[in-house]
């Protein structure tokens, strides 16, 4: 059980970063820290990626002499698209944080829900 | 003519790239660019449905790239009948755009900056409900939440940016569920192609049913979340609320379907009904479908901005939609499909009104509505027939999509469920009709005067309005397209 573990502890960590992730987003009021939060869970879902396509021992999908055996090209070419999503998503996030800021003055959710108040 | 869906995509990209280009010309007229490039998406998509009707459905490889190893497009019936409605739809919101915005957005290049994301917007729509590989569906819903997220914060106003950021945080949760399910399908069948996973799909369930059910349940909460399935609803009433009203009426009538069919198209065509249906996930969608129609419909009541209870309309309505495929039956998905067009016809007729009412006279309460059909008597005509329409009097379009949802119930033996689709209807007629009323019988003006609004603020309401009760009366046409949609996911 254990060694299976081991042997499988990129996906193990994934998960783990997926989470920590998620729960940073869902539960900081801080909007600088919900950005964070979302690169962590993209980062550990592009983690989980590219082990699936890892091959022990493989090299790189270049047919070179004398190679035995290559990684699985897709997911790493795939999680190159997923980056790009990821900075933009980041990047527009933090240009509306520099808004609500200008707007707000502070950048806690909890904070902007109280000045907001019954505004409509 | 195999191209014509494709090149609908590089037509709106290109026209979302160019305008900005364009628009350094302080005399360009950005709003009538914008309504011709949309009336061509138009014309494309429907010498493309033309071309279906005669030669039947088809897949474009682009490139010439054969699947599994290059990349699918599918063009089968959903894909025409959501092309048609996301074109018809963008074109007549555009022309409202184009008296509205001004008002909205200020002076200078927002205008501009607005049709672009509008393209984008359109091009990642149209793109999402032809993919046939799940990596082309996560790519586009990006650049559609990125673009939607936009459409609702370029309104200088607060409120407006932080429901972005709202819609934004939790839409990036929801893509990245879907990003991971993605990888936990493809690890076990070792294809992202559709139609090739559906086929690989039933010997990985055997071997590793977690990561089939696992993948599953991350495809339903991640585009669950962007559809604003009930309880994930939280970010809409804000969002659509508080964007400008061409975009609430584009969110609230396109976006969030696109998403839905989003998630049929993974659920029908690469776990395939029948794998769906022995899973008890249809249950739980059923379950949170109808918690939706009743919650949306209750909060409904509750608000006292206009703008604010069609959001949470809307909240409702798309539990229709969600009840219509969960039910797996033939009438369900054609129910389903079917209120996908309905509603958006109407939701965007109901949001174009209400917006008209506060570009004229800057009223959003509902309770400061007496009397506004004497002075707005043509707005608040097209008003009460969406009103109608959604609550479902037959007649108009409304009633024939809950027709076939109620058909569906029957078929999937789960009579409760024409109970629950009966019952909302009248919580619809609760929220709408005393509008209706008190519009028309409030209080009674000294004399009536005429609209005077723009005509590009009245056309769109009027064809609105138009198709609304045309389609209640001969819905023939429509409910074909729809049962050849939800033939092909049955199969």
């Amino acid at each position: 059980m254990i060694a299976k573990l081991i042997s499988n502890m990129h996906f193990l960590t994934a998960m783990v970063l997926f989470l920590i992730g998620f729960h940073t987003m869902l539960t900081h009021s801080n909007l600088i820290k919900k950005v964070m939060g979302m690169n962590i869970m993209e980062t550990g879902i592009f983690l989980f990626f590219i082990s699936v396509g890892y091959v022990r021992g493989g090299s790189s999908p270049i047919a070179v002499p004398g190679a035995e055996g290559y990684i699985n090209p897709l997911p790493s070419a795939l999680i190159l698209t997923g980056i790009v999503v990821s900075v933009s998503l980041t990047a527009f996030a933090l240009a509306l944080i520099v808004k609500l800021y200008n707007y707000y003055g502070t950048v806690d959710a909890d904070k902007i829900m109280q000045l907001r108040g019954g505004e409509e | 003519m195999n191209h014509l869906p494709v090149l609908l995509v590089a037509l709106y990209l290109a026209a979302a790239l160019g305008l900005p280009l364009l628009g350094r010309n302080k005399k360009f007229p950005a709003g009538l660019f914008a309504v011709g490039v949309a009336g061509c998406g138009l014309i494309l998509a429907a010498a493309s449905a033309w071309h279906v009707a005669g030669t039947g459905t088809y897949s474009y490889f682009p490139g010439g790239h054969q699947a599994p190893l290059g990349i699918e497009i599918t063009i089968d019936w959903v894909t025409v009948f959501l092309h048609l409605t996301i074109n018809l739809l963008a074109v007549l919101v555009l022309i409202y755009s184009t008296a509205d915005l001004s008002r909205e957005l200020g002076g200078g290049r927002a205008k501009t900056w607005y049709y672009s994301l509008f393209f984008l917007l359109l091009a990642a729509l149209n793109g999402i409900v032809m993919a046939f590989d799940l990596f082309n569906i996560f790519v586009f819903t990006e650049i559609g939440t990125i673009a939607a997220c936009a459409l609702v914060a370029i309104r200088p106003k607060r409120l407006c940016v932080e429901a972005a950021f709202k819609y934004l945080v939790l839409s990036a949760l929801g893509s990245g569920m879907v990003l991971l399910g993605i990888g936990l399908l493809y690890m076990v069948t070792g294809y992202l192609n559709i139609g090739a996973m559906a086929q690989a799909l039933p010997k990985a369930f055997a071997m590793y049913p977690w990561n089939v059910l696992v993948a599953l349940s991350l495809f339903v909460i991640g585009l669950g979340t962007k559809a604003a399935l009930f309880p994930l609803h939280v970010w809409l009433p804000d969002a659509h609320s508080s964007a400008p009203t061409p975009s609430s009426a584009a969110l609230s009538g396109l976006v969030i379907k696109v998403y839905a069919v989003a998630m049929a198209r993974i659920i029908f065509q690469a776990y395939g009904a029948e794998l769906f249906s022995r899973i008890p996930v249809p249950d739980v969608i059923l379950v949170f479908s109808t918690a939706g129609i009743f919650a949306g419909s209750v909060l409904a009541i509750g608000q006292t901005d206009i703008k604010r209870m069609l959001a949470y309309s809307s909240v409702a309505q798309i539990g229709y939609i969600f009840l219509g495929f969960a039910l797996v039956t033939m009438n369900g998905i054609v129910g389903g499909i079917l209120h996908i067009f309905c509603h958006a016809v109407m939701k965007s007729l109901l949001f174009l009104a209400a917006g008209a009412i506060i570009f004229k006279t800057g009223i959003r309460k509902i309770e400061d509505l007496a009397g506004m059909g004497y002075r707005m008597p043509l707005t608040m005509a097209a008003f009460s027939i969406g009103a109608l329409s959604m609550v479902g009097i037959p007649g108009f379009s409304g009633f024939i999509s809950k027709y076939y949802l109620a058909f569906g119930a029957l078929a999937a033996d789960r009579p409760v469920y024409v109970a629950v689709i009966l019952l909302s209807s009248l919580l619809n007629a609760v929220y709408f009709f005393p509008i209706v009323v008190r519009a028309f019988f409030g209080h009674k003006e000294k004399q009536m005067t005429w609209d005077r609004l723009p005509w590009a603020m009245t056309v769109p309401m009027v064809v609105l309005a138009a198709l609304t009760v045309i389609l209640g009366i001969l819905p023939g046409g429509l409910v074909r397209i729809a049962e050849l949609a939800a033939g092909a996911w049955l199969n």
